[in-house]
């Protein structure tokens, strides 16, 4: 019988996808297809006096204009509150805040017409800073103006840093960054023969946007069908609600075909970014190395509504001592509303910000105290044992120091080839799956008709190679051949809710309910005769026949919730542990640094297809370069991509991937995630190459040209 | 989304010429690199002629020291043609450091010129070259020293019943001749700074230099006052330095005081080191 895991196995959606034949959400059309199109407010903060729609409605081909009035249930929506109104009512708190959607004949006309729905604002006094917002009488939310306060506490931290030699102090900072996704967001909606409302749309997850077009619209969840397209870039873009609720409302009153699609002006204006952060660090160190006590002081900008705001601000407190065990430690983590941007998930949720700096501060005190950056780390590293700050013991699958050890021989033997150029480490650890939640994984097999078996999947292929990783599962613990089984992925109607494909947590997670069910189905097909030569179409029509029809797979990590004071507990049933090590050029002349080589070392429990596991480090590393050196998003100035610098294939480094093997006993044979943990690292061990091949340190990023130059200009004078 | 227009494809010059004597809000696309983008935010035309079909308009020559570059020659060619590398190949660098491959493919040197922006990359390399343009409209001709035909960011003199035709740029063979541009990214990225030179040397002694300065003033400009300075001096870092410290004046006596020159000077100064100094 044929391996499937850990196999090269070609990716099922790839020969769609390079021979162009797969249908994004941006490509669905029909012939009697509307557009649709949002009005969105001009101002950060505002009342809104009034909102004149007559004139667009009268334009020539304009189908509807619709407000707050039209929407027939709960104008709200919000993944872990519902706090953001779908069309805003009576007040606005970003610039890109939807407030009207316009329907027309076709692209031009709806956009012609939205330009000519007028509203009339009282301005707001605006808040565009997280330390303004923290003590300003102007509230942004009647509840204040803190979104939320989340606290690490383990061991005494006083104790900790007077018992320590050496104390390093530093500030750092990052900005918002755009998902800057391939596609755009887009969708399709319509309604089917039995007057259902069916919304087809470039998304992370089906299952909850059908709850929330069901709220919305005020029917039952069973009269909403959601199905994800092919999906061009998800990155935590297209987990909140975009196209989705617009598209269902379009189709409750005109009851036609709606297709929407943002342009990138629109996708950069009003969709959410990643969280800027003010880190405060202090780290604290005994003579041999030893880390005694951190303390961390999170600020960050969250913008006007939730979003993800609050997964953000938990999971950046409890990664932000890094991949290290410390017996001391004090994080205050705080989101403030701010009238700037919604920001929300972006791949690591506040981990990459936090990386950045406790990389920083551990090779800050390796020079202090003049020991190599990879000694230190080895010293520090979690390992199997180790408590975590959140008191954590990690039983099993801590393969940071493998990963350390699988980098160290390119790593002693690291050479300059010219005195520009540096080599840094970074290293990380990131908790796979939700914090500290239930956040549970269904799925179920059916025989078909036609003698093949069906996995019916809820989730969300976004390029990540999901559908593939969860077939090769399957095909394994079935021990049969892919061409007997049909995957039937990414609609409400013909799967259970998988929940979203975010915080690296799909092969983990739905890999195992996938298992689940296939050990239940393995059983039957036993019993059947399948694998004492019964063929397969036999088994499915008797089993038919029978009404034995379906397997149900479920699988939900043991976690504990964290206390609200300490953050004790076990918010994650398993993480993942990666080390890089960067070489860079950096010109002195001018500022540019280019990444010559990047060595990462990934523990990913197993690699369920190596190929894949490389695609994610790769994509994760370019990335990670976005982070370090490039992606500045400026709200007000960045308007697209000629204003937004993100990496291209030229600036990509050479990629040594090297796949670590610690496996997991509580994941699917062995796996447990590698999305996020394939870019937390990489701008750490930029910035740490920097400081090897110039001396400057970045406390900022993005550490563009401009800024590098700036610093070294300034070490210059000195 | 882009406006509604009338699109000509002109076969000859001729026909080019007389539809631009005779329509009206009518604009030459060579390429469009430039056009459709502004065009797509709100840039109105009624008629868009396009000229890249004119053989007599593309292609590249050389006689008797001086290599005539058709206006509709793509990027991609100027960057790769044996004449232009042999001839200019501070030109041809330039050229193939342009947006991305498909903007090379499509973007022209005409349209770069016309396009007159402060960052062009052809720009600067054309003025070590003294180019010389010639524009014709219906009936006449004349011929116009590219410095003098921008006036403006993005604002050139020519007329709207100009076409742009041949471009002559003199052969600077046996120069040491390059280009260096500063840029946020590897590639498809516009030049924060430039900087085209070619330098005659005898014996560590400047015969002729020539230099000149993109994306620091509102035009790429020939340092004159600099080349002035340099010429029959010998090559030794005191001169180096005033010459450096003449360009940098020179920027902020055209420019005034920019925010950016807090990071475009200091770097400026790094590559006219270099340049001068021979590295």
């Amino acid at each position: 019988m044929p391996v499937f895991i850990g196999q090269d196995v070609t990716r099922i959606d790839a020969l769609d996808k390079v021979l162009g034949r797969a249908a994004f959400a941006y490509d669905l059309k029909t012939d009697d297809m509307l557009f649709a199109c949002v009005v969105r407010s001009e101002k950060p903060h505002a009342l809104i006096k009034k909102i004149e729609t007559a004139r667009a409605l009268s334009m020539e081909g304009v189908a509807a204009v619709l407000t707050h009035i039209d929407i027939p249930g709960e104008n709200s929506f919000g993944a872990i509150k519902k706090d953001q109104q779908f069309l805003a009512k009576d007040r606005v708190r970003y610039v890109g805040e939807p407030i009207a959607v316009v329907v027309g004949v076709n692209e031009e006309v709806a956009r012609k017409a939205s330009g000519f729905v007028r509203i009339e604002y009282e301005e707001l006094q605006v808040i565009s800073d997280p330390f303004v917002s923290m003590t300003s009488p102007v509230l942004i939310h009647d509840e204040g103006n803190l979104l939320s306060h989340r606290k690490v506490i383990k061991g005494d931290i006083e104790k900790g840093f007077n018992e320590s030699d050496v104390i390093v102090e530093n500030t750092y900072r990052t900005t918002w960054v755009d998902h800057a996704y391939m596609e755009t967001e887009a969708g399709l909606g319509y309604m089917d023969d039995d007057g259902r409302i069916v919304v087809v749309s470039s998304t992370q997850n089906i299952h909850y946007k059908m709850k929330e077009i069901s709220r919305m619209l005020a029917m039952p969840p069973e009269r909403v069908r959601v199905i994800q397209a092919t999906t061009g870039g998800g990155f935590g873009g297209k987990l909140d609600v975009t196209v989705e609720g617009f598209l269902a409302l379009c189709v409750y009153h005109l009851k036609r075909t709606v297709v929407m699609r943002f342009t990138r002006e629109e996708s950069f204006l009003a969709q959410t970014k990643r969280h800027p952060l003010h880190i405060e660090y202090k780290t604290g160190a005994r003579k041999d190395g030893s880390i005694n006590a951190v303390r961390v002081n999170i600020t960050g900008d969250t913008g006007p509504y939730i979003s993800y705001g609050e997964t953000v601000c938990l999971r950046a407190a409890v990664h932000a001592t890094g991949p290290y065990e410390v017996p001391n430690v004090h994080v205050d983590s705080r989101m403030f509303y701010t009238n700037n941007p919604v920001a929300g998930a972006m791949r690591g949720f506040g981990v990459p910000q936090l990386a950045f700096a406790h990389e920083s501060q551990l090779d800050k005190i390796a020079g202090i105290l003049n020991m190599d950056p990879l000694d230190i780390r080895i010293k520090n590293a979690l390992r199997r044992g180790s408590l975590t700050a959140t008191s954590q013991a990690l039983e099993h699958s801590a393969g940071l120091p493998e990963t350390l050890k699988r980098i160290e021989p390119f790593w002693r033997s690291r050479e300059r080839q010219n005195d520009r150029r540096g080599f840094g480490l970074g290293c990380m650890y990131y908790g796979i799956g939700n914090t500290g939640v239930s956040n549970p994984s269904d799925c179920y097999l059916t025989f078909m008709p036609e003698g093949r078996i069906a996995l019916h999947s809820g989730v969300c292929e976004i390029g990540q190679g999901s559908d593939t990783v969860l077939m090769q599962i399957l095909c394994e613990s079935l021990a049969m051949d892919d061409e007997k089984i049909v995957l039937l992925r990414g609609d409400t109607d013909t799967s259970r809710d998988a929940g979203s494909s975010s915080a690296s947590r799909q092969t983990y997670i739905s890999g195992m309910a996938v298992c689940d069910a296939a050990q239940k189905m393995k059983k039957y097909l036993e019993k059947e005769g399948y694998y004492s030569g019964r063929p397969l179409t036999d088994i499915c029509e008797a089993a038919l026949g029978k009404g034995d029809a379906m397997f149900e797979g479920h699988f939900d990590p043991p976690t504990t919730p964290v206390d609200m004071e300490t953050s004790r507990g076990a918010p994650y049933a398993t993480y993942a542990f990666a080390t890089h090590m960067t070489e860079v050029e950096v010109n002195e002349v001018t500022g540019a640094c280019r990444v010559v080589k990047v060595h990462a070392a990934h523990d990913v429990g197993r690699a369920v297809n190596v190929k894949n596991v490389r695609g994610q480090i790769c994509g994760g590393i370019a990335m990670g370069i976005g982070l370090a050196l490039m992606e500045e998003f400026s709200p007000g100035k960045s308007k697209s991509l000629d204003d937004y610098y993100m990496p291209t294939s030229m600036d990509m480094p050479e990629v040594e991937a090297i796949i670590v093997e610690d496996r997991e006993p509580t994941g699917p044979y062995g796996a447990k995630g590698v999305g996020e943990p394939a870019l937390i690292p990489q701008a750490a061990s930029i910035v740490n190459a920097i400081k090897d091949a110039t001396g400057v340190e970045a406390r900022e990023l993005p550490c563009h040209i401009e800024r590098l130059k700036l610093l070294l200009e300034a070490r210059r004078q000195k | 989304m882009l406006p509604d227009f009338a699109s000509i494809i002109a076969e000859t010059k001729e026909e080019a010429l007389s539809c631009l004597s005779s329509l009206e809000r009518a604009k030459v696309i060579a390429g469009g690199t430039d056009l459709m983008v502004k065009m797509r935010s709100g840039e109105r035309y009624d008629h868009i002629i396009d000229i890249t079909n004119i053989r007599e308009l593309d292609g590249i020559a050389v006689k008797d020291g001086v290599v005539v570059i058709g206006p509709v020659a793509t990027h991609a060619r100027l960057g790769s043609d044996a004449a232009i590398r042999e001839n200019a190949p501070g030109l041809a660098l330039a050229c193939s450091l342009v947006g991305s491959p498909q903007i090379r493919n499509m973007g022209t040197i005409g349209g770069n010129i016309v396009n007159a922006s402060p960052a062009a990359d052809s720009i600067p390399p054309m003025l070590i070259h003294d180019a010389m343009l010639t524009l014709e409209s219906k009936g006449s001709s004349r011929k116009v020293r590219l410095e003098d035909i921008i006036v403006a960011p993005y604002k050139t003199s020519i007329n709207t019943r100009e076409l742009l035709g041949p471009v002559e740029i003199t052969s600077l063979k046996g120069y040491r001749e390059g280009y260096f541009r500063v840029a946020k990214r590897a590639t498809w990225a516009i030049s924060r700074l430039s900087v085209a030179w070619a330098i005659s040397e005898e014996e560590g002694t400047f015969k002729d230099v020539k230099l000149a300065i993109g994306s620091c003033t509102p035009m790429p400009f020939r340092a004159v006052k600099v080349e002035g300075l340099l010429r029959g001096e010998k090559r030794q870092p005191g001169i180096i330095a005033e010459a450096v410290r003449i360009a940098l004046e020179e920027i902020k006596l055209i420019s005034g005081i920019r925010p950016s020159f807090a990071y475009k000077l200091p770097v400026l100064r790094g590559i006219l080191e270099n340049v001068l100094g021979g590295e």
